[in-house]
């Protein structure tokens, strides 16, 4: 008995000595590994690479701006942080990353921000970013950052490119004017939401008059048997179009079993779905993590709120799905993509939609009192609606007349 | 001979009397074959298993940030195992502490959002303190009225219970309270509702300690003192131990059950909205629908393993943050999934759960059995 008991003692103390001495091996080995360039950069990820959509997109930037920088001389050490929910465990993983000596900290989901925004204050020689959020910039930190990119250009030639093929549709007369239907599959009645399902309306508008868009909300921004249920939903109401903005790829495969067409958001989903999806349309992240984590190693500044669309290369689309896409789609795609990088095309030219009948002529893009609703800064002017200019986060919340919202409860 | 052949090869007998110190050795075992049986998962996965043992007491303890995020993980556990302890005691099987923190967390919070520039802060907080109270009260109260008055199944019901109160702030989170339009996200706490944090240092030695935690740390460790008195030194503890042995024995004895049990309840209940309320104001500074985050269910392990002793609650519920906090940094330092830490508490809860039964019960071997009958 007494044995045993002495037995047990001793393993017990060999056994914490052995971790103890772990323990001060490794923190040693930790101080090592800085040196002047290598930077250490912490990403806070809502899914992981498995949900093939929005966090994928992050990997994959995250992947890209590694290999641009290291052909430049500059080392980036990752330190990726899976699945955290947009609640409390975001201010831990926020610590975590900061205690683990991120001298950059990412934080790639909307909700995220203010849990991030509770810990930016102990830890004030870090950059924190939130990407998507809007509140970092106007906080009066220096440490905060905010970064979206221009997504309505792309979701705009993601319409255009569905325009031409229900246009083709109807003039081959498997559908006729009126049942030029897109059904859209949103997760929440949000800005960023509305804003990108507008876009996609008016480029799909611009080429197919007739186009009318339904719109169900999903109530969640990842749920794959929820958005295939809605995609569904909106083909029994006669949609032949099915687009979303959601992270899952259901909707894909759910317009495909029902035999019609759909573009996707974040990734190419044509693998997917190859005889529904034609296009899709992303966020190419490479290109602002590369400028946020070269800045930061030559000493520039990071700027408060990055912002950049397709002339930047921010924003691209996935490859075009030519088996099923309309004729001419490619050289659309070209010059819509000119035109936008132009400024000649403006995705939100209030001459191209009505609200209530009346054309736009007053929105205010950004709230300052806290109360969540926009009252500052006029954002429409010279004949067009200007998303994203006062901050990288959209503000476009109007009803415009063609969608019809099936729910907005959420 | 023949008597032998019969005896099956193993044989349980009830410990009628066991030594203190055999039973301390036996769990200490247990912990020590938990470590070791944790290697396992940890080595097919390609770990290093004294890596991650050093990364996880790293991860937890020696550092002064991660030793803070470790008792604010304990704090929870500890605070909801004291609040279900007298149910169990009574067993009466309170599974539903998970859905009275979530609505003390919500009253807690209405306050919060609605009353932070009216009254002054010390006033709010109290307010918010005595509606936790009175809502996760309410809440237990509700299974444990048609326990007392229809005899209905405690488990189910409380149970279903968690759901309604996560669905309803679930509601409220992407509804009336919601902040920016479409986020999901009820705004963060104003700082006049939020708790207070204190610093606190020991020296020993010439080591010093310190911890920084939110007040709720110091309310809850009153409180192990205060469920212990309750539970051993007074009257009402006393009829919760007997309706805990025998329902029957306490009707003999004159006890009204049904009050006995509703009176519990709402203390246990009340004891969980409280709870709910120190994570919303002392930790998360805003209610989201996960806010109990599983602590209901983590709490009946500690209780249990505690053996209902609030004392033993604190190294419990301080040994399962240590490994949940611990396994956050070995997800990030080395890579390992967190199913993998997952695997490894469940390993450690097992055994440590199962030594219990070996505390209980001997073991009879065939052939040892004969050389005692012998000797």
């Amino acid at each position: 008995m007494r044995k045993t008991l002495s037995v047990l003692f001793v393993l017990l103390i060999a056994s914490t000595l052995v971790f103890a001495g772990g323990a001060s091996e490794s923190s040693t080995g930790g101080a090592e590994a800085s040196d002047a360039t290598t930077v250490k950069v912490g990403l806070i990820c809502i899914g992981d690479e498995n949900d093939q959509g929005y966090t994928f997109n992050f990997i994959r930037g995250r992947d890209e701006a590694t290999e641009i920088l290291a052909a430049e001389g500059i080392n980036v050490e990752w330190m990726t942080i899976y699945n955290i929910g947009e609640d409390a465990s975001c201010i831990d993983a926020n610590i975590e990353a900061a205690e683990e000596g991120c001298e950059i900290i990412i934080n790639n989901s909307y909700g995220f921000e203010p849990f991030m925004l509770e810990v930016v204050d102990d830890y004030p020689e870090i950059e924190f970013i939130s990407c998507t959020n809007c509140a970092s910039v106007f906080d009066g930190r220096d440490n905060t950052h905010n970064a979206f990119a221009n997504i309505y250009e792309g979701r705009y030639i993601a319409g255009v490119v569905a325009g031409m093929k229900l246009q083709q549709m109807i003039d081959e007369g498997t559908i006729n004017e009126d049942e030029a239907v897109i059904g859209y599959v949103g997760a929440f009645s949000f800005a960023e939401v509305i804003s990108g399902f507008t876009s996609y309306f008016l480029g799909a508008r611009s080429v197919c008059p007739s186009v009318t868009m339904k719109v169900m909300f999903v109530g969640s921004w990842s749920d794959a048997t929820a958005e295939s249920d809605a995609a569904l939903a909106l083909i029994d109401e006669g949609c032949v179009m099915i687009s979303q903005h959601s992270d899952n790829t259901t909707p894909a495969t759910a317009a495909q079993s029902r035999g019609v067409f759909h573009t996707g958001y974040n990734n190419d989903m044509t693998g997917i779905a190859p005889e529904a999806s034609l296009i899709g349309t992303r966020i190419d992240w490479g290109i602002y993590f590369s400028e946020l984590i070269r800045n930061y190693v030559n000493g520039e500044e990071i700027p408060q709120d990055w912002c950049a669309g397709m002339g930047e290369g921010a924003v691209v689309m996935t490859p075009l799905n030519e088996a099923i896409a309309a004729p001419g789609t490619a050289e659309k795609i070209a010059e819509v993509e000119a035109g936008i990088a132009d400024g000649s095309i403006q995705v939100f030219d209030t001459s191209t939609f009505t609200v209530g009948g009346e054309e736009l002529t007053h929105a205010f893009a950004l709230d300052t009192d806290g109360d969540f609703t926009a009252d500052s800064e006029e954002a429409v002017f010279d004949g067009a609606f200007h998303e994203s200019l006062f901050q990288s986060a959209p503000y476009f919340t109007v009803q415009i007349d063609g969608i019809e919202w099936l729910n907005a409860a959420y | 001979m023949s008597e032998s052949s019969k005896t099956p090869f193993v044989r349980l007998a009830k410990r009628t009397d066991i030594d203190p110190r055999r039973a301390m050795l036996i769990r200490i075992a247990s912990i020590v074959i938990a470590l070791i049986l944790g290697t396992i998962p940890m080595i097919i996965s390609g770990t290093n298993p004294f890596e991650a043992y050093s990364v996880i007491v790293q991860g937890s303890l020696l550092r002064r940030t991660y030793l803070n995020q470790t008792v604010k993980i304990a704090i929870p556990l500890l605070g909801c195992a004291l609040a279900i302890a007298p149910c169990f005691k009574m067993r009466f099987w309170n599974i539903g502490a998970e859905g009275q923190i979530t609505i003390g967390a919500m009253c807690a919070t209405y306050f919060a959002l609605y009353w932070y520039n009216r009254v002054p802060h010390l006033v709010l907080l109290l307010m918010m303190f005595l509606v936790s109270l009175i809502g996760g009260g309410i809440w237990a109260l509700i299974p444990a009225f048609f326990k007392a008055k229809w005899n209905t199944n405690e488990t189910l019901f409380t149970l279903m219970m968690n759901y309604i109160a996560i669905g309803i702030v679930a509601w409220l989170q992407g509804g009336p309270w919601e902040g920016r339009k479409g986020s999901q996200l009820i705004p963060m706490f104003n700082d006049a509702a939020r708790l207070p944090d204190f610093n606190f240092m020991i020296g020993i030695g010439e080591h010093e300690f310190s911890l920084t935690s939110h007040v709720g740390l110091i309310f809850i460790l009153i409180l192990v003192v205060l469920m212990y008195i309750y539970m051993n030194k007074t009257k009402q503890g006393y009829e919760i131990a007997v309706i805990g042995d025998s329902v029957n024995t306490a009707r003999y004895a004159g006890m009204n059950v049904g009050n006995i049990i509703m009176r519990t309840m709402f203390i246990s209940g009340a004891i969980s909205g409280f709870v709910g309320f120190l994570t919303v104001s002392g930790a998360n500074y805003t209610l989201f629908s996960g806010v109990a985050d599983g602590v209901g269910f983590t709490a009946i392990t500690v209780a249990w393993l505690s053996q209902l002793n609030p004392f033993a609650m604190i190294v419990i519920s301080m040994m399962l943050a240590v490994l949940e906090k611990g396994a956050n940094t070995l997800q990030t330092r080395l890579q390992v999934p967190a199913s993998i830490s997952d695997i490894i508490t469940g390993i450690l809860l097992f055994t440590m759960l199962s030594c219990e039964f070996f505390i209980n019960y001997r073991l009879i071997f065939r052939g040892r059995a004969a050389k005692e009958e012998k000797a």
